[in-house]
């Protein structure tokens, strides 16, 4: 589904038809995949406990509709849409 | 004999609660060198030992992603710490253990402190402390930070620590996946052959599996750096090969593995009858509909009770100064020293000092937001509208306290944990219109404006709004560009607040406030008494005391003639009289002449007492227009001339660099009311008509007040926040420049169409 093969860089998350973290709704819970985005920004989130594989729930959005709150490893963390959109997540019920 | 203790661990974490606890109120505030990061410092003593305490900041890891990170990690690394206790808050145990893993590579001998236990037990985690301190290797022990349990049992395993050797050895290696652990056995092994460093290799050689920059400067410094170097390049190559990923990405997810091992062995988490209280609060404080409605009803509170409650105590400040000045001026009659205290240091620091109420009450506030973890929510459900400008949704918090005064609001700026973000905000605040400048607004809106004053004012508020966005787009896409960083926040769980660490929040910025702001204030007091107190003789073109003297004999004149031809009329009137009943002086005839008589008297009294006002102000112009601070008014009028300003506000506007409700009291001194003036006298409000101020004029000045530098306070304040002059001085002269700009287009325009002339 990834390609893996540079993992130094950016990653490409080309497949049109993979899921964000963005993708999901309130109340929906999703497994991590894959983080893009800068090295900085995808380090820092590994640090927070967004590992791959980590489970994460979206508990609801922003009275304006951005950011986002989310549950993951049992604490409750905000991130912005814009970023949530470089998380490829898939859904778990 | 005294100990380093080193206080770390998560933001959130009850760090500082612990770290109050355990040194009470002997603490003290400064700034790490060379980085605007609260130092706190304090100490204890426990079995005749003292400890001196470091409260590191708050962070999620060592990996010198930001400031506080960095320091974290040059302070432990240069081991001026004895012993670091780290506060692991227990209801978030998983992640809170990822900076503790950390720790442990470091080597240092570590105490851990299981903090918020009575928040864990709501969450239904049932942690087996002892087996948590086998697998971690450091004794643990469990406190409640805001009832102060287990602090004592703390103290005395810091003693231990710190003592006895046998405590300190039994730290134990985090164990990582095999494949890494070859590779870290074999940088391990080459950096101790070549003795790079004694006490934590194992953590170097990790720190390199992570392409670490700081650790691949100082490794590279040493012989055979580079061939270390290169063994760390053939490591790195082949676990990222093998886990495709990055190095520090595949470290740190290890550590969790590691972590996510050592809770299924202590950690039992029982659903049943766990209730997530923040949760629930949040439902309602941070919901879709009612999020916002509730955060302003809390910023208007928050208002409310600053002005409301800061009223009463500020009003008895304002009495007790009067009380002094009028006590030193009995006391030192008309001297010089005399009119310095009460003129100078006292009108110009009082009245600041009246403002403490409402900034230790605006600080109270925010230290029980900030501890509660509402200010979390607040960045939450405002990061949409401050993302607009480029900023972190916690900015929105110093740029509200702006409105209150700028100097606290520009220190609120450190709640930012991004440099960027800081100076973005600091440069911005400056045009959210503080509570000083609206006697100024009241005085000119009021005297041009009569009918529209609050709409004047209010469009005043509005302007620094649209000014404050408009600058912040513009640096963020210019100057500060590009150096934002991803907005990862936190949303830590409701808590009590505890009245400790309000009233020590509250005192430490209120004590800064009064500590360099009252300096500041105290100088440039002093200096515009100065300027305006020499030379004390002046010349003066005109002759006011035989001005004056004409215009009194001339009004007696008059006056006489009123009664003479009063008289006339009254006998005139008698002899045509002829009732015998009423007797003349009662009848309607004379009382209606005796009214109009009255009527002309008064008219020409009063027309007396304004041209001797006027004239008397006139004069008083005159000197100030001699002294000193005329004469500097003097000379920048030309530069003020195009925006339709004359001396006088030229004058006004440079005392109110020192503050700016100093420019009401600078009108006072120049139209002779005296300095007691506040923004409804009458005297100050018809000098300023009949000085030939226009309407136009009025609203030029009234942008100009609004958009220059507040004051100098202010000033103080950028610099110490952003650390370079080369910030202050930039904040300065763009905020003077905007307010040239468009106090000129406002003139400018408003000829043009004849506006408000």
């Amino acid at each position: 589904m990834f390609n893996f093969k540079k993992p130094r860089h950016k990653l490409h998350i080309s497949d049109e038809n993979d899921l964000r973290l963005s993708d999901l709704k309130p109340g929906e819970k999703g497994r991590i995949v894959e983080i893009g985005g800068s090295e900085n920004f995808r380090h820092r989130l590994i640090e927070m406990g967004l590992t791959r594989d980590a489970e994460i729930w979206v508990d609801k959005y922003a009275p304006l509709r951005d950011p986002m709150e989310l549950i993951v490893k049992g604490y409750h963390l905000s991130l912005r849409g814009m970023d949530a959109q470089k998380i490829a997540v898939e859904r778990i019920a | 004999m005294n100990f380093n203790i080193a206080v770390a661990g998560n933001p959130n974490c009850g760090k500082t609660t612990i770290f109050n606890a355990l040194t009470g109120a002997k603490q003290r505030v400064g700034n790490w060198p060379g980085v605007t990061v609260e130092k706190k410092s304090g100490h204890y003593n426990h079995s005749d030992i003292k400890f001196d305490v470091i409260d590191l900041p708050g962070t999620y890891s060592l990996a010198a992603f930001s400031a506080e990170e960095t320091i974290v990690r040059q302070y432990l690394e240069n081991d001026e710490a004895d012993v670091v206790v780290n506060i692991i808050d227990a209801s978030n145990l998983e992640r809170n253990l990822f900076l503790t893993t950390q720790l442990i590579e470091l080597g240092k001998p570590l105490v851990l402190v299981l903090n918020m236990m009575d928040m864990a037990d709501e969450k239904g985690l049932q942690i087996d402390v002892d087996t948590l301190a086998t697998l971690l290797g450091a004794p643990v022990v469990p406190v409640v930070g805001r009832t102060g349990e287990g602090i004592d049992l703390l103290k005395e395993k810091i003693l231990r620590v710190s003592t006895e050797i046998s405590m300190k050895a039994r730290l134990i290696d985090i164990s990582y996946p095999r494949d890494i652990e070859i590779e870290i056995e074999k940088l391990h092994q080459l950096i101790q052959e070549n003795d790079v460093t004694d006490k934590h290799s194992r953590w170097t050689s990790i720190k390199l599996l992570e392409s670490d920059q700081q650790t691949r400067d100082e490794v590279r410094l040493h012989n055979n750096g580079a061939d270390i170097l290169d063994q760390a390049k053939v490591s790195i190559n082949r676990i990222e090969g093998l886990f495709k990923d990055t190095g520090r990405a595949i470290i740190s997810s290890a550590r969790y593995g590691f972590i996510q091992g050592a809770m299924r062995e202590c950690v039992v988490e029982s659903l049943v009858g766990s209730v997530d209280y923040s949760r629930q609060i949040d439902r309602v404080l941070t919901n879709r509909w009612l999020g916002l409605p509730i955060f302003g009803l809390f910023m208007w509170l928050m208002f409310k009770l600053t002005y409301d409650i800061g009223s009463i105590p500020m009003d008895w400040i304002d009495s007790g100064l009067v009380a002094l000045m009028n006590f030193i001026s009995d006391l030192l009659p008309n001297s010089m020293f005399a009119s310095l205290l009460v003129d100078g240091v006292i009108g110009g620091v009082g009245a600041i000092a009246v403002f403490l109420p409402n900034i230790f009450i605006l600080f109270l506030i925010i230290a029980v937001l900030e501890d509660s973890g509402y200010m979390a929510r607040v960045a939450f459900i405002m990061d949409r509208v401050m993302h607009n400008i480029g900023l972190h949704g916690k900015a929105f918090i110093p740029m509200i306290m702006g409105f209150g005064c700028n100097v606290p609001a520009i220190m609120g700026t450190r709640i930012l944990e991004s440099r960027r973000d800081r100076i973005l905000t600091v440069l911005i605040n400056p045009f959210m219109s503080c509570s000083a400048r609206l006697p100024v607004y009241v005085l000119v809106a009021g005297a041009f404006f009569p009918d529209n004053a609050a709409t004047v004012i209010f469009s005043m508020y509005i302007l620094g709004i649209i000014a404050a966005i408009g600058s912040g787009k513009l640096f963020s896409r210019t100057i500060l560009k590009g150096m934002s960083k991803p907005f990862v926040l936190e949303l830590p769980p409701y808590q009590r607040p505890t009245l400790r660490s309000l009233i020590l929040h509250t005192w430490e910025r209120g004590y800064l406030f009064i500590q360099k702001m009252g300096t500041v204030i105290l100088v440039g007091s002093v200096i515009i008494w100065v300027l305006g107190y020499f030379p004390r003789e002046v010349e003066l073109d005109r002759d006011y005391g035989s001005e004056r003297t004409t215009l009194t004999q001339h009004h007696d004149t008059q006056l006489a003639d009123l009664e003479s031809k009063f008289k006339k009329s009254v006998d005139q009137d008698r002899s045509g009289y002829h009732s015998e009943m009423i007797a003349y002086e009662s009848s309607s005839s004379y009382l209606e002449l005796h009214e109009q008589f009255q009527l002309l008297q008064e008219e020409l009294s009063s027309k007396k007492s304004k041209q001797l006002y006027s004239l008397r102000q006139q004069e008083i112009g005159d000197i100030t227009e001699q002294k000193w601070i005329g004469r500097v008014g003097k000379i920048f009028e030309p530069i003020v001339r195009p925006l339709g300003f004359t001396w006088r506000e030229s004058v006004a506007l440079i005392t109110g660099f020192v503050a700016k409700e100093i420019v009401v009291s600078t009108y006072g001194v120049l139209f002779g009311v005296g300095e007691d003036v506040d923004e409804g006298s009458q005297g100050v409000i018809s000098g300023l008509r009949s000085s030939g101020m226009t309407p136009l004029v009025a609203l030029s000045f009234l942008v100009f007040t609004l958009l220059y530098t507040p004051c100098l306070a202010t000033v103080a304040a950028i610099k110490r926040e952003t650390g370079t002059w080369a910030y202050t001085i930039f904040s300065v002269a763009y905020s003077l420049g905007l307010a040239y700009t468009l106090a000129f287009g406002v003139a400018y325009f408003g000829r043009m169409f004849n506006w408000l002339s």
